[in-house]
This record gives structure tokens, sequence and C-alpha cells, in this order.
């Protein structure tokens, strides 16, 4: 019966949903745990920092030029329409400080790096490098997966306020060239009504988006099987998943945080 | 799994050399398109080598896969975006009975098509770039090129025509959620009138056409850049999952671009009344 | 010899999912000797040695390492043990991100808490003492499968250990590798003491350095003794694996 035949899979689905979310949440708590004192290979995070904003920043600064300067394009009849091009920096400004920064940027990094650091580490436990480290009495939380999961919040943080900051830049650009409003106009409109609150919202916002992204992305790197196809999935899996959780995130970040 | 660094070029010549790689991706990139639309031309002229039902099926796989997803978050994201406009209206006018109808043009002209379309490059490009990306690598393509058919033709083709119908329509869905969702939240948190909410004097022809427009051009980007980095995926199913993260952020990145052209060329051509 | 041995095998029994592999294994390894586990491919050969690292759970049954239970120990108990007992994998397991030196100096700089520069300085002295000092500066996806073997050995020799146990050290090697690893392996048994467990279909391994031989079958040790004193076994399954004939009286499952 087709009914019947989609609730099964519907609750195998939610099953198998849970039990992603669970060992989730089992990893976070074991990465927090080392943490506590905070003793990580230091080279490590070094390396993961400089590998993974290297990889992002491009693109994120081109993404967010875009974002800023959209942003005023679809405030501008608005602000014209009210005559108070003055707002149009603030118009724009609140947008991607608040949302559209974060959430844009999150997403790229998610399939940049997020994607990326998935497929690695699900290749290393393919050909049991992982093991290799249990082997040596080398614990890979503290040695392989806490570095990565701290160069990611660390880069997702940086990037968005580069993202922002870009942004914001973007916004002036266009709509000097779009719009025809001056520089000192829309400045002023920045640091007139953008308060720093805006912009710290988006800030802690990036801090949630760039735990979900490292957490989700080791884990599904990690918890790969059947070889070189799993790592396949596990990349898809690893993106859906931190698309989904930058969505709920936010939604609740905003609604705490306002 | 990475390659031996012996000797990093300057930072001059790598800039260079990324210029050279991003123009020559660039020309191929627009090819796939050239060839993705003689396909389309081919098809409806010949008729015969058109895979039978293929299109039905790929639009059936993009529209089953993405619609709880699209409606979720488009759902999530219409509330969130009303609590902000409400927050920030209260704060700087006071007068809250202009968010509804703003955010409904601003729906049908944009949010609606785009955010569709970026929850669409994440599923639906991975999808398509795995896939065509397996069939590259375990040399399928190939195959398919010795038997005489072209696999633009079969293998492109169905997925774009599919992609931009379904992205059309879950667009319409998910505009459709997201005013619903943000006119609770309106009512609810700010205690909006529904009836001063959903108010639809300020959308014209023109925000329709071009949300329209705006909705096709991604339907049309997502499988082009996806398919191209699934052609161009190399070495074993390693070569396939890096094929689908380029898919990934190039599509969305594909419709935040063609998003931004398309917004400016409108205002450009309406003389900035959008 | 006889008594408690170095490392004891009781009664091991493992299934996965729900087909058992080993049924009530029993093994005693003496100090210092070369021990071979043998059968054919499938029959828990592997399974055995990593339950001694703690990769697997017995199901039933008791492990013994000098004098001390290790079976019911968790991830963290086997950390003490792992540094005792050394595990070279099948495939070689290297760390591709990583040179071969960068590769031996890691446990030097985790565990010994030596600097970099004394790492790399110790870890060079090991890859010379597995005649690889030359390919140093390489990385694992530039070298065969020899090679990456003999790096390997290098790099668990770091912690000094006990024991050392080999998955298939020789399987997919050409016979020139697959005796210098032979070699190798004698090596560190005589001149550092240390024992070695070797997994292995190779007869001519076997022949060369083991010094006992356990011959596993059907989930239990079939028959165990010195090379010569299994050559020498009536046992008709015994003389099949043997001599390498693929008709017989052994069940081979699968086939």
């Amino acid at each position: 019966m087709l009914g019947e035949r989609s609730i099964t899979s519907l609750g195998a689905r939610a099953v198998a949903v849970s039990r992603e979310l669970g060992g989730i949440t089992i990893l976070f708590a074991q990465v927090l745990r080392a943490l506590v004192p905070p003793r990580l290979d230091g080279r490590e995070l070094v390396r993961n920092l400089y590998k993974m904003g290297n990889r992002s920043v491009p693109i994120v600064a081109l993404t967010a030029f875009f974002a800023g300067g959209l942003m005023v394009v679809q405030s501008a009849p608005f602000v014209k329409r009210l005559d108070a091009t003055s707002l149009a920096g603030w118009a724009a400004g609140y947008a991607v400080l608040r949302e559209i920064g974060p959430i844009l940027i999150a997403l790229m990094f998610s399939g940049r790096v997020g994607a990326n650091n998935t497929a690695e580490l699900g290749t290393m436990t393919v050909t049991e490098q992982l093991d290799g480290l249990r082997a040596l009495a080398i614990d890979p939380i503290r040695y392989l997966i806490v570095p990565r999961v701290l160069a990611m919040l660390i880069m997702l943080v940086c990037l968005t306020v580069i993202g922002d900051l870009v942004a914001l830049i973007g916004a002036a650009v266009v709509a000097k060239a779009v719009l025809g409003i001056e520089w000192g106009i829309m400045y002023a409109s920045f640091t007139e009504n953008l308060k720093p609150h805006d912009f710290l919202h988006g800030v802690y916002k990036s801090m949630a988006f760039g735990t979900a992204i490292a957490v989700t992305s080791c884990y599904f790197g990690v918890t790969v099987r059947g070889g070189a196809v799993g790592v396949g999935r596990a990349v898809n899996a690893a993106v859906v998943a931190a698309a989904v959780s930058i969505m709920l995130l936010d939604f609740f970040l905003t609604y705490v945080n306002a | 799994m990475s390659a031996p660094v012996s000797r990093r070029p300057d930072p001059v010549s790598r800039l260079g050399a990324g210029g050279l790689g991003g123009v020559r991706a660039g020309v191929e990139l627009w090819l796939v398109l050239i060839g993705t639309i003689a396909g389309i031309v081919r098809m409806f002229r010949r008729g015969a080598a058109r895979p039978k039902g293929a299109i039905v099926e790929q639009m059936w796989v993009i529209g089953n896969r993405s619609l709880l997803f699209v409606a979720v978050t488009l759902g999530f994201i219409g509330m969130v975006m009303i609590y902000q406009a409400c927050l920030q209206f209260s704060r700087a006018i006071g007068d809250l009975s202009q968010v509804g109808t703003q955010f409904i043009r601003l729906i049908v002209s944009d949010f609606g098509p785009t955010l569709t379309a970026m929850m669409l490059a994440t599923r639906v490009g991975a999808g398509i770039a795995a896939e065509i990306g397996s069939m590259k690598v375990t040399e399928q393509v190939d195959a398919l090129r010795m038997s005489g058919v072209l696999p633009i033709d079969y293998l492109l083709v169905p997925r774009f025509l599919a992609s931009v119908v379904m992205t059309v329509a879950l667009a319409i869905v998910g505009a459709a959620i997201m005013y619903a969702a943000g006119g609770l939240t309106a009512y609810l948190s700010f205690g909006v009138n529904p009836r001063i909410f959903y108010d639809l004097q300020m959308v014209e022809g023109k925000h329709l056409i071009l949300g329209l427009l705006k909705a096709v051009s991604y339907g049309a980007a997502i499988p082009v850049v996806s398919g191209f980095c699934g052609l161009r995926a190399r070495g074993s199913s390693e070569g396939v999952g890096w094929a689908t993260t380029a898919a990934v952020v190039g599509s969305s990145f594909a419709v935040i671009a063609l998003d931004f052209a398309l917004s400016v060329g409108a205002l450009w051509l309406l003389g900035g009344d959008l | 010899m006889s008594g408690a041995g170095y490392i004891e095998f009781r009664e091991v029994f493992k299934a996965f999912d729900g087909k058992p592999v080993l049924r009530g294994m029993t093994l005693s390894v003496g100090r210092g000797e070369i021990m071979f586990i043998i059968g054919t491919s499938g029959v828990g050969k592997s399974v055995t040695i990593k339950h001694l690292v703690g990769f697997l759970k017995v199901d039933a049954g008791e492990i013994w390492f000098d004098g001390r239970r290790v079976d019911q120990l968790d991830e963290k108990g086997f950390y003490p043990v792992r540094r005792r007992i050394g595990m070279v994998f099948q495939n070689a397991t290297l760390f591709d991100s990583m040179t071969l030196l960068e590769n031996v100096a890691l446990p030097l700089r985790k565990h010994k808490r030596l600097r970099p520069s004394a790492a790399l300085g110790q870890a060079m002295g090991l890859l010379e003492r597995v005649h690889m000092g030359a390919f140093a500066d390489r990385f694992p996806s530039e070298l065969s499968d020899g090679m990456r073997k003999r790096a390997a050995i290098a790099r668990t020799l770091t912690m000094d250990p006990e024991v050392v146990l080999f998955d298939e050290p020789t399987t997919g090697l050409d016979p020139v590798n697959a005796r210098r690893i032979d070699g190798l392996i004698q090596e560190l048994s005589r001149s550092m003491g240390v024992t070695a467990v070797v997994v292995s279909h190779d007869l001519t391994s076997i022949f060369t350095i083991a010094d006992r031989v356990a011959f596993l079958y059907q989930g239990r040790v079939h028959a165990v003794g010195t090379p010569a004193e299994l050559q020498a076994s009536p046992d008709p399954v015994v003389q099949q694996f043997i001599t390498g004939q693929s008709h017989g009286p052994m069940e081979t499952p699968g086939f």
C-alpha cells in the first residue's frame, strides 16, 4: 500500500536522522571534553587555519560584495519612495549584518571548507589512517578533530567579519554606481543607523554556524563506511546537514538574541 | 590525498595561473551552456534521439527530493526575515503597515526564486554533479560517446529542462510558504493585522516578470554548472567528491551573481523604479 | 614452551553479524619468539591480532598480556598497552599528508615530548635502521608498497615496543621486497628482542623466519608447532595448506 510504505520510509528516515544527531552530539561532547584543559596539537591548528582561510577568502569576498550590492538594489525603490536616501545604508546594512552576511558566508564556507574537510577525514578513515593513530596511542580527537573544529570556527568568524565589511563596501559601490548615492551619505547612514549590537548579532550567529559546520563535517568524515563511494556520500550528507543546521540555528538565534 | 608539495611558485605566478585557469573555466562553462541549448534545439528538431521520459523522470527526482527541504527552509527564513524587518521598522519608523506589502514585492521579484534556488543548488547541484561525475570516472560517458550519442544530449538536456521547470514551480511554492509564514510571524510577534499584511497592491507585472526570469535563469544555471563540474571529475570516487563540492559552491555563487546582475539590470532598465 | 605465555588467548569467541569467526581460539606466545598465525583468507587471523590492541572486543574468553588481562580494557585503558604492543597494518597506513620523516617523528613528538629537531633526528636514525634513510623527505604516495611497509615498521619502532604485530606484511609484495621484510622482522627479534606475531599466508616467510606457527582453521588453532613439526604433521588439513593444494579435505567457505 502506498500510504503504508511512505509512512514506513518516513519512520526509517526519522530513525536514521536521530541516530546521526546522537552521534553528532556525542562527538561534540568529546570535542568539548578535549578542550578542558586545552591540550591540542598547535601545529595542526595553525596548519588547518592557513589551509581553510586560504581556500575561502576569494569566494567569500566576491559573494559578500554581491550580497551587499543586492541589498541596496532591493531597498532602493522603497527608500526612493520615502525619499530617504540617507536610510539606504541602514536598510542594506542591517540585513547584511544580521542575516544575509552570516548565512551566505556560512553556506559558502560549508560548501568549500566543510565538504573538503569531510572528504579528507573520510579518506583517512577509509585508508585506516585513523586506526593507525589509535594504534600509536594518539587520540584522534585531540590530534585530528579538535584542531579542525577550532580552525573552522575561528575561520568562519573571521570570514564573516571580513565579509560584512566587503558587503558594506559592495553596498556603497552599487549605491553610487546604480543609484547615484554619494559615498559620504552611505557612510553616514552606516555609522548613524547601524549599532554594534547589529554587528555582534551576526557574529554570534557565525560562531554558532561555525561550530555546527565543523562538528557535522568532522562527524560525517570519521563515520564513513564503504570505501571511496562512501566518502562521496558523506560529503553530500555533510553539506546538507550543515545547511539545515544553519537554517535552524538562525531561526532560534534570531529570536533569542534580537 | 594531497599532492606532494615540492616548491610553491611565487604569489604573482600563482595569481596569474589562477586567473588564466578561471578564464579557461569560464569559457568551458559557456560552451557547456551553448552546447546544452544546441542539444535542446537538436532534440526538438530531430525527436528521434530524445531519451524517452527522461525529462519527466528528472523532474520527479528534483521535485520529490527537494520539496520538503525547500518548504521548511523557506518557511523558517520567512519567519526570521519578517521578525528582523518588524524589529527594524519599529525602531526606525515606528509604523509596521508597510512590512507586508514590501515583503511580497521582494518575495516575488527576488527572495522567492533566489532562496529556493540556493537550496536547490545544494541538493540538486550535488546530485547532478555526483551522478554525472560517477559516470565520467567509470567511463560511461566515453561509452556514450562511442555509441554516437553526445553526452550533453543524453545527460544534460533532460536535467536542464527539468530543472528550469521545477525551479519555477518550487519557487512559487516556496514564495507562497514564505509569505504565509511571514504574515504569521508578524501577527504573533508584533500584532500586525493579517488583512493589512496580506496586501498585494504593490506587486506589479514587472515584479512577476523579473521573478520568473530569475527562476528560469537559476534553473538553467544550476544544472549547467553542476553538469560541468561532473564532466570534469577525474580519477576515482574521490574526484567525484571534489566535483560535488565544486558544483554546490559554483551553483550557489552563480545564483547570487545572476541575482545581482538581473536585479541591477532591471533597476537600470526601469530607471530606478523597481 | 609451557605455562603462562607472554601473550595468551584463552577460548576466545568472536562473531560478526551473527557469523562466528573465532570459536574458542587458544594460543600462547612466548617472549621473544616469532609466532606466525596462518590460515586461509577470512579465517580470522587479522581479527585475532586486532584484539591485542583493542580494536575489537571479545564476545567471550580472555586475553592476557604479561600477566595482566587486557580484554576488558576500554579505549583509554588500551593506550599503555599500545605503547608496548605496536602494530604494522596491512596497508602500511602512513599519513599521506606528511613526509616519511614526519610520519616517523610524530609518535616521538607526542609520546616522548621531544622537540621537533630532536624528534626528526631520532626518526632519521630509525629510518636508516630499516634502510629507508634516503627517502626521508618523500611522501608515502610516491613510494612503492615495500618501501611504505618498511617506513611503517620504523614508525612502530619509535615506541620501543616489546611486541610488534604484523598484519600480512608480505602480501602483495614482489619476492625480493618480501624477503627484505622477512629479514627485517628477524633482525628485530634477534637484535632487539622484540616478540613478533605475524599474520600471514606466505609459505616462504613461514619456513624462513618463523619460530613457531599456529594454524587457524574453523575458528580454532587447529595445529601449533615449529615449521618442521607442521610439515611433518599427518593431519590432512594441515598438509593441504602447507603444500598449497586447492583440493583436499579443507572446507573453505565461499568456494
